[in-house]
């Protein structure tokens, strides 16, 4: 017993988000759904605390061995502690983006800041833990979480219909991942990585003598991650989705949810093939890993970029190019070393930055044109320089041009791969980036190009303040990467070293 | 400041920007002000630089600024500059000085217009001047987007469709660029460009530092590595057949961009390949010397023949600069000083020449809003000074002795001559017929334009004004002085280029 008070601390940041989830709902039942802007402002405040534990607890980390686990299952490490910070500050983000969304209701939607939290939560397990069960776990809260709030206006068609594709595609991976995972604890007996990776059962030992069971295992625990990080095949649900969902919920989708399935995938994969001193058995078969992930990274990237070229709404369009944009982080992961990691890492950091800004744009435009179609946005490029100047910066990222945190990840996944024996994968993302530039810059087309419209635009500081500070961000850390490439590195090296 | 005065050149445009940004856009006198202030500092001290700051006697690299920039991955901010890159920065400011009063005609949204161009100005002089092959690409890269911008909303009817071509283009070059930029940093263990020039001397290229021997689809690493950079720089050139782009840009791009497209753009490309490919993988290089040639003399006749097919007086021109930028590649590839001293001179000239012509179009363009070379005819008889400054142009442009273009011509054809392959000799009389084709279609098109009898809708035209003729005036000063006295560039280049040719034709 006293052993679990003790491990209390350590998981501070999650009684937090607990107890913010309990005052949520309960604030919004003493309103009584009146004024839901004051849950909002609430959900802000606690997600500010929340950050703030998480903050001391990655400067805790930094001292050798701190890194823990806890109850047997929640693995305390930076890496955690990473994506946990990205979650909140994207989750900080969306909320932000939904007290804005001057279309949504004032009144009653006290579930929507519920909602998130509770997926946030979800991220929060499902992104530090080893233990395929409580993943799982994680995972379906987020799931569960997303579906409804993609389908959270009830009474939108393409709203409803969006969250009913979202719940047969996540049913149908869930049951796929669950089913792969059931064959890994017959092969090994353990649903913990550590002891699979080490274990007298280990997989490693288990491949060399019938390789068949655990490469199809592995492979359907992998679809269930390739699902939830959309990678072809298991990209279908995506466009939809994206584009049905309420545009704070799509951000949500596109950068927190997207991220948490990528820290649960480098874990998985890292537990068990990035080994210190791995042996021959070990390594082989991380090669044979690797190579899927080059296929599927190549298949990824070429495929998102070619659909996106056609699209005419902006939500589907950025959902193709977040389809892309998974294939250049597995392309840093197929490498299988710290090198390309901290490449996916770095790829994913300047990923949060860049969507979250091109989906608030979305999101300006949205409200006040009622539409995300590019064609919508025709001339209104000197309507609103404030937002407008950012979204180029961040297209420009996306595409990967400096100076911006977009070009220096794309440039250290080039390194990786170089370095790494993938040079025709990294030859295959150059290509890639040359077609994302032409739909990319439909975008820029469409508001400079064209001629000046004549409507007015209402201006709207507070979201185009905080779009603004998201373009700072992304130049800076184009220019100026030494703390955020600190960060990655240190989160990686927790990996490899984690606790247990 | 004099040991820094290469980033106070680099940087003044971009102080210029953030002042014009600050200025409320009502004020456009002031903002040309500041855009006049920040061109004409910057070449203030280029001019200073070159006449007597610079030691022309040395061929090494002179005030040399190497910071710290990004560590962790090995990039720093390293400028400097040689004989071959001074006279290419001198040229810019010259011709983004020129720029601002030539785009005093332009009405829509001059803010952004010149906060544009002073964008463009940081991103030339930068690429000029960068010695890091990373600062080199960012640099590179940085250009793009002022461009597209300043065709794709100031350009003509169909400025969406060239700038984003513009645009897909160069990035399609710049990212092989990139790989194999890459490749060279994990096998050098450095960005700074002299220093993988010192390690291609001493063998050290071999790609035996990345995986499997560095090889790609079974090309060692040195070859792939330069037909990567090559195209990537023969684009921008550009080379026959990358130069599709050209024409639309050109025609599509304003005046004043146009100049600068021509005048210095495309001189990226040749120093580009002079500075940051040939030398660096050398071997490579020398066994790709007569494809090169070749490419170079298609350009020359090809881009002569099909600008006399144009009727559009701009994509003439622009056709134009394929062919005479078909030399500077000629005059590299024979390997010989004088075909390496040639091409850097046409270089030069080609940007003074070529910003001649596309004035002398913009000119006639602002008064008839056509280009259509058959629709004039007898314009001499109105226009006298300005037919007398094309003729000079023209003049200047089809390589007269006395005009600089000659020269350097002279000097590229020369130099292939000598060339240690023979090959290049049947290279040399082939490119003649593109003299020839030049001479043709710039003394057709001066005869329908200007001879004949008078278009009598043009007849009420007024002469060029004082600010037409005063954007002019430099560059065909320059094309008669360089024509006479060219060792006013060639003393300067002359130790660079010695030392470029003797580290390219000796074999590690």
């Amino acid at each position: 017993m006293s052993n679990y008070l003790q491990s209390l601390p350590s998981i501070a940041p999650e009684i937090a988000m607990t107890v913010l989830l309990c005052a949520v709902l309960v604030v919004d039942l003493l309103l009584k759904g009146r004024d839901s802007r004051k849950v909002g402002y609430l959900t802000l405040g606690g997600l500010g605390v929340v950050a703030w534990l998480l903050l001391g607890q990655w400067g805790e980390l930094g001292s050798a061995g701190a890194a823990k686990r806890v109850f047997g299952m929640i693995d305390i490490d930076r890496f955690s502690t990473f994506f946990k910070l990205f979650t909140v500050g994207s989750l900080a983000a969306v909320v932000l983006f939904v007290l804005l969304d001057r279309r949504e209701r004032r009144h009653g939607i006290g579930e929507y800041y519920l909602l998130l939290l509770g997926a946030g939560l979800g991220i929060f397990f499902m992104v530090s833990t080893s233990n395929l069960l409580l993943l799982m776990l994680g995972l379906e809260l987020l799931s569960l979480a997303s579906y409804s709030l993609a389908g959270f206006h009830k009474g939108d068609k393409r709203s409803a219909e969006a969250a009913m594709k979202y719940v047969v595609f996540g049913g149908l991976s869930a049951g796929v991942m669950l089913y792969g995972i059931s064959l890994l604890y017959g092969i090994t007996g353990t649903i913990d990585l550590t002891e699979m990776a080490s274990g007298p059962h280990s997989l490693a030992a288990q491949f060399s003598s019938g390789p068949v069971p655990v490469a199809v295992a592995i492979v359907l625990v992998l679809a269930g991650f390739a699902y939830k990080v959309s990678v072809v095949p298991f990209h279908f649900w995506t466009p939809d989705v994206y584009e049905g969902a309420p545009t704070p919920v799509t951000s949500f989708l596109a950068v927190a949810s997207k991220a948490a399935g990528f820290a649960a995938l480098l874990r998985f994969v890292g537990k068990l093939f990035l080994v210190d001193g791995a042996d021959g058995a070990v390594q082989q078969y991380g090669a044979r890993i690797g190579a899927l992930l080059a296929i599927l990274s190549a298949l990824t990237m070429t495929l998102g970029n070619l659909a996106a070229l056609r699209q005419s709404s902006m939500k589907r369009m950025l959902a193709y190019s977040s389809i892309a944009h998974a294939g250049y982080v597995l392309m840093g992961m197929a490498t299988m070393e710290s090198s390309g990691w901290n490449a996916a890492m770095f790829y994913l950091a300047a990923y949060y930055l860049m969507n979250l800004g091109a989906f608030g744009f979305v999101l300006y435009f949205e409200s006040v044109t009622g539409s995300d179609d590019i064609a919508s946005l025709k001339g209104l490029g000197a309507k609103a320089l404030w937002v407008t100047v950012p979204m180029v910066v961040f297209l420009v990222s996306l595409t990967g041009l400096p100076p911006t945190v977009g070009f220096t990840g794309k440039y250290m996944l080039f390194v990786a791969g170089v370095d790494n024996g993938l040079l025709w994968l990294s030859l295959v993302m150059a290509l890639n980036s040359v077609v994302s530039l032409f739909y990319y810059f439909r975008i820029v087309k469409a508001l400079f190009l064209a001629e000046p419209a004549e409507r007015s635009m209402p201006g709207q500081s507070a979201l185009a303040g905080s779009i603004f500070v998201l373009a700072v961000l992304t130049v800076l850390f184009g220019l100026y990467i030494a703390p955020l490439q600190a960060w990655c590195d240190a989160s990686v090296e927790s990996l490899r070293l984690g606790a247990g | 400041m004099q040991e820094h005065i290469l980033s106070w050149i680099t940087f003044l445009p971009l102080i210029g920007m953030a002042a014009i940004l600050c200025v409320p856009r009502t004020n456009t006198g002031l903002i040309k002000a500041i855009s006049l202030a920040a061109t004409g500092i910057p070449f203030v001290l280029a001019t200073w630089l070159y006449f007597d700051l610079f030691d022309k006697s040395s061929a090494n690299l002179q005030f040399v600024q190497r910071l710290d920039w990004i560590t962790s991955l090995g990039a720093y901010y390293y400028v400097g500059v040689d004989g071959l890159s001074l006279a290419l920065v001198w040229l810019t400011t010259l011709l983004l000085f020129i720029a601002v009063p030539a785009s005093f005609g332009i009405e829509k949204s001059q803010k952004s217009y010149y906060a544009l161009l002073m964008l463009l100005e940081v991103g030339i002089i930068g690429v000029f001047v960068a010695l890091d092959y990373f600062l080199f690409y960012v640099y590179w890269e940085v250009m793009l987007l002022p461009m597209y911008f300043l065709i794709g909303i100031w350009g003509g009817p169909r400025r969406e469709y060239a700038a984003i071509k513009f645009f897909l283009y160069t990035l399609a070059g710049s990212v092989l660029m990139l790989v194999a930029i890459v490749a060279l940093r994990l096998q050098a263990g450095t960005f700074s460009i002299p220093e993988l020039m010192a390690l291609a001397q001493s063998g050290a290229m071999d790609g035996s530092k990345l995986p499997g021997g560095g090889e790609l689809l079974g090309m060692g690493f040195q070859t792939w590595v330069f037909w990567f950079l090559f195209v990537g720089f023969a684009i921008k050139v550009p080379v026959f057949p990358f130069h599709t782009w050209l024409p639309d840009a050109h025609v599509q791009a304003p005046t004043p961009i146009s100049v600068i497209l021509a005048g210095i753009l495309l001189k990226l490309g040749g120093y580009g390949m002079l500075r940051a490919c040939f030398p660096i993988v050398p071997d490579a290089f020398r066994a790709n010397t007569y494809v090169l040639g070749i490419l170079g003399v298609i350009s020359i006749v090809y881009g002569a023949y099909v600008a006399l097919g144009q009727s559009d007086f701009k994509r003439m021109v622009a056709y134009s600069s394929v062919s005479h930028m078909g030399y500077v590649l000629l005059g590299m590839a024979a390997l010989t000083e004088w075909g390496m001293t040639g091409a850097a001179l046409q270089m030069f000239n080609h940007g003074t020449s070529a910003a001649v012509l596309f004035l002398v179009v913009g000119v006639i363009y602002d008064r008839a809003h056509h280009r259509d070379l058959n629709g004039f005819g007898g314009i001499s008889q109105v226009m006298p000074k300005y037919w007398a400054l094309t003729t000079w142009g023209f003049f200047a442009a089809l390589g007269l002795p006395t005009q600089a273009g000659f020269v350097s011509e002279a000097m590229t054809l020369l130099g292939a001559y000598q060339s240690a392959d023979t090959r290049f000799q049947a290279l040399v009389v082939i490119s003649l017929i593109g003299i020839v084709l030049t001479a043709a279609f710039l003394l057709w098109a001066m005869q329908r334009v200007f001879l004949g009898t008078l278009n009598a809708k043009y007849k009420d035209y007024g002469d060029m004004n004082a600010r037409e003729v005063f954007c002019q005036a430099p560059f065909l000063a320059l094309c008669l002085i360089l024509g006479v006295f060219p060792w006013l560039l060639t003393d300067w280049m002359a130790p660079t280029i010695k030392l470029v040719v003797g580290t390219l034709s000796k074999s590690a």
